[in-house]
C-alpha cells in the first residue's frame, strides 16, 4: 500500500476506538472511516483554528490537549479537550465560520474528518454516517444542556 | 483580507498566464494528457458505480476490481460487435474515402451551383450580362458556369485530393494513439482505488496554517472536474438526442450513431463542430443520391442543433457547471487556439477551471495576513523546537 498502512496495522485505529463518536462502529467500520480522517500534529501554542474562519470540519484529538478559547475574553479558556474528545463540530453540519479560536496547550496529535468527505460517507455508507451522526446529536444534546444549566448558574448568581 | 489581491486583477492575469503556460505544456505532452483526460471523464462515469457496490457493503478495492471487470467486459463486448464491421470496412476503407471524397466534389459543386442558381454575380473575368434566361429562377442575374470554372475547379481540386493527402498521415496518427488509449483503463482503475488515499497524501504537505482552505481547495477543485465532465457528458447526451431525432425525421440511416459521433467530436470547439458537422453532411450525400435536398436539409438541423447548443444546452451544462461568464469562456477558448492549437482548444476550459479556484483559493490564501502570520508563528515555535539544548 503506497499511501498508508493497512487496517490491521494501523496503531491509530485502537485510538479511533476510544473516541465517543466512534464508539459504536466495529473495526471494520472504523477502517473506512479512518480512511477518510487527515493527520495533523500541532505544537504547543499552536493555533489550529481562528474565530471568524470558515470551518470546514471536526477535529478529534488522539493526544495532547486542546483549549477553546476568544481572544481577548478574560476567562482564558472556554473549554478544553482531551484525548478521545472532539471539537469543531459544527462545521461538519453546515458551513459557518468557527466561533473560537482552538491553541494546542500542549504537543497534540489530532485528525480532521472534512464535511464533504462526511457527506460522501453519508452517501456510500450511510449506516455508519448515520451511527457517527446520531454520537454528534446526542454530544450535542448533552453539550446544549449543559451550557443551558450553565447560563441558568449564572443567572442565579448574578 | 486584502479584497483586492484574494480575486484581482494580479490574480486573473496569474490564472490566465498559468493556464496558457499548462496548454503549451500539455501540447508537447499529449499523448499522456489525453489519457488522462478521458480516464477522468471513466472515472467519474464509474465513480457512482463504485459508490454503489460501497453502499452495498463491498470493499472499495473490490468494488474498483468489480466495476473496472464490468466496464472491459462492456468494451469487449462492444469490440466484438464492431471489429467484423471495421475488418470488413478496412479492406476497402481507401475505395470509402474516395467515395465520400467523391460526393464531398459533387456536394461542393451542387453548391455551388445552386448557391449561383439563387444568387448569382459576375466573376471579374466574365461576360456582360446577359438577357435573363427562360430556364433560369433567379432575378436579374444569370450565373455564368465557365466565368467561375477557375476558382472552383480548385475547390473541387483540393475537396478530391484530401483522401490521397492526408489518408497516410490519418491512419499513422491513429496508429500512434493506440498505446496511450490503452493506458486509459490501467489509469482509471488506479484513480478509482487509490483516489482518496493519494488524495491524503498530498494534503499531508500542506503547512497546519493552511490546512483547512488548502481541504477546501481539494474539495473545490475536484468539484470543478467532476461538474465540468459531468456537464460536458450531459451535453453531449442532449447533443447526441436532438441532433439523433432530427436526422431519424430526416429519414438519415443509423441516425442516432452519428448524431453520437458528431457530439462526441464536438468536444472540441468549432473545430470539433464544424468537423462533426461536414460528417454527418457527406454521410447524407451518400447515403441519399437521390434526393438532393437532404443534405441541406442536415446542415439546416446541423445550424439549429448548434444554436440549442449554443444557447440553451451549454449553459444549463457545462456553463452552469464552471460558473464561468461566457465572454471570458469564448476569449479562453480562443487564447487557448491561439497558444497550443486544437489541444488547447480541446483542454482550455478544463484547465482553466482548474486554474481559475487553485487561483482564487491561492490570492485568498496569500491575501490573508492573519493565515500568513498563523504560518510564521507556527515556522517559529518549530525552529525554537529546533533551537533548543543546542
Amino acid at each position: 500500500m503506497p499511501f498508508g498502512l493497512s487496517i490491521s496495522r494501523n496503531p491509530r485505529l485502537q485510538l479511533l476506538k476510544d473516541v465517543v463518536l466512534f464508539k459504536d462502529l466495529s473495526m471494520h467500520e472504523l477502517g473506512m472511516v479512518d480512511s477518510l480522517l487527515h493527520e495533523r500534529r500541532y505544537l504547543a501554542n499552536e493555533v489550529i483554528f481562528d474565530e471568524g474562519e470558515e470551518g470546514q470540519g471536526l477535529f478529534v484529538v488522539l493526544s495532547g490537549r486542546v483549549k477553546i478559547a476568544r481572544p481577548g475574553d478574560s476567562r482564558g479558556s472556554l473549554i478544553e479537550f482531551d484525548p478521545g474528545s472532539f471539537f469543531g463540530e459544527v462545521a461538519l453540519l453546515d458551513q459557518s465560520v468557527r466561533t473560537a479560536q482552538a491553541r494546542a496547550i500542549e504537543d497534540t496529535h489530532i485528525v480532521a474528518l472534512f464535511r464533504a468527505e462526511f457527506y460522501s460517507l453519508l452517501q456510500t455508507h450511510s449506516a455508519i454516517a448515520s451511527r457517527i451522526s446520531f454520537q454528534l446529536a446526542r454530544v450535542l444534546a448533552a453539550r446544549l444542556r449543559q451550557a443551558v444549566i450553565n447560563s441558568d448558574e449564572q443567572h442565579k448568581a448574578a | 483580507m486584502n479584497r483586492a489581491l484574494a480575486s484581482g486583477p494580479l490574480v486573473w492575469l496569474g490564472i490566465i498566464l498559468t493556464t496558457c503556460l499548462l496548454l503549451v505544456l500539455f501540447q508537447s505532452m499529449l499523448w499522456l494528457v489525453m489519457p488522462v483526460l478521458l480516464a477522468i471523464v471513466l472515472y467519474y462515469i464509474m465513480s457512482p458505480w463504485v459508490n454503489l457496490a460501497m453502499s452495498k457493503g463491498i470493499s472499495r478495492a473490490r468494488a474498483v476490481f468489480i466495476v473496472t471487470m464490468l466496464l472491459c467486459i462492456f468494451l469487449m463486448a462492444v469490440g466484438l460487435i464492431v471489429e467484423p464491421k471495421i475488418a470488413a470496412a478496412s479492406h476497402d476503407w481507401r475505395d470509402k474515402l474516395k467515395q465520400y471524397s467523391d460526393v464531398g466534389t459533387s456536394l461542393v459543386t451542387k453548391a455551388r451551383q445552386t448557391f449561383l442558381h439563387f444568387f448569382s454575380f459576375r466573376h471579374p473575368s466574365a461576360p456582360k450580362l446577359s438577357t435573363a434566361s427562360p430556364t433560369s429562377g433567379s432575378v436579374g442575374f444569370v450565373a455564368n458556369e465557365a466565368s467561375l470554372a477557375p476558382p472552383s475547379d480548385s475547390l473541387e481540386n483540393d475537396v478530391s485530393n484530401l483522401p490521397a493527402k492526408y489518408s497516410g498521415d490519418i491512419a499513422m496518427e491513429l496508429a500512434h494513439w493506440i498505446p496511450s488509449l490503452l493506458l486509459v483503463p490501467y489509469i482509471t482503475y488506479f484513480f478509482l482505488l487509490d483516489g482518496p488515499r493519494f488524495k491524503r497524501f498530498l494534503v499531508q504537505a500542506i503547512p497546519n496554517a493552511f490546512f483547512e482552505k488548502t481541504l477546501y481547495l481539494f474539495y473545490r477543485v475536484e468539484d470543478q472536474i467532476r461538474r465540468y465532465f459531468q456537464g460536458l457528458l450531459a451535453l453531449t447526451a442532449l447533443d447526441a438526442i436532438s441532433l439523433g431525432l432530427g436526422l431519424w425525421f430526416v429519414g438519415l440511416n443509423a441516425p442516432f450513431l452519428l448524431a453520437t459521433i458528431a457530439a462526441v467530436m464536438a468536444w472540441l470547439p468549432y473545430l470539433g463542430s464544424i468537423a462533426g458537422g461536414l460528417l454527418v453532411v457527406l454521410v447524407a450525400a451518400h447515403d441519399a443520391p437521390n434526393n438532393p435536398w437532404l443534405p441541406y436539409e442536415v446542415v439546416a438541423l446541423f445550424i439549429l442543433v448548434r444554436l440549442l447548443d449554443d444557447f440553451v444546452f451549454m449553459p444549463m451544462t457545462v456553463g452552469r457547471s464552471l460558473r464561468m461568464h461566457p465572454l471570458i469562456a469564448v476569449l479562453m477558448i480562443l487564447l487557448g487556439g491561439a497558444v497550443a492549437g486544437v489541444s488547447g482548444l480541446l483542454l482550455v476550459m478544463p484547465v482553466l477551471g482548474v486554474v481559475m479556484v487553485t487561483g482564487q483559493i491561492i490570492g485568498e490564501l496569500v491575501a490573508d495576513e492573519r493565515i500568513m502570520a498563523r504560518y510564521w508563528h507556527a515556522r517559529e515555535l518549530r525552529r525554537q523546537r529546533a533551537r533548543a539544548d543546542l
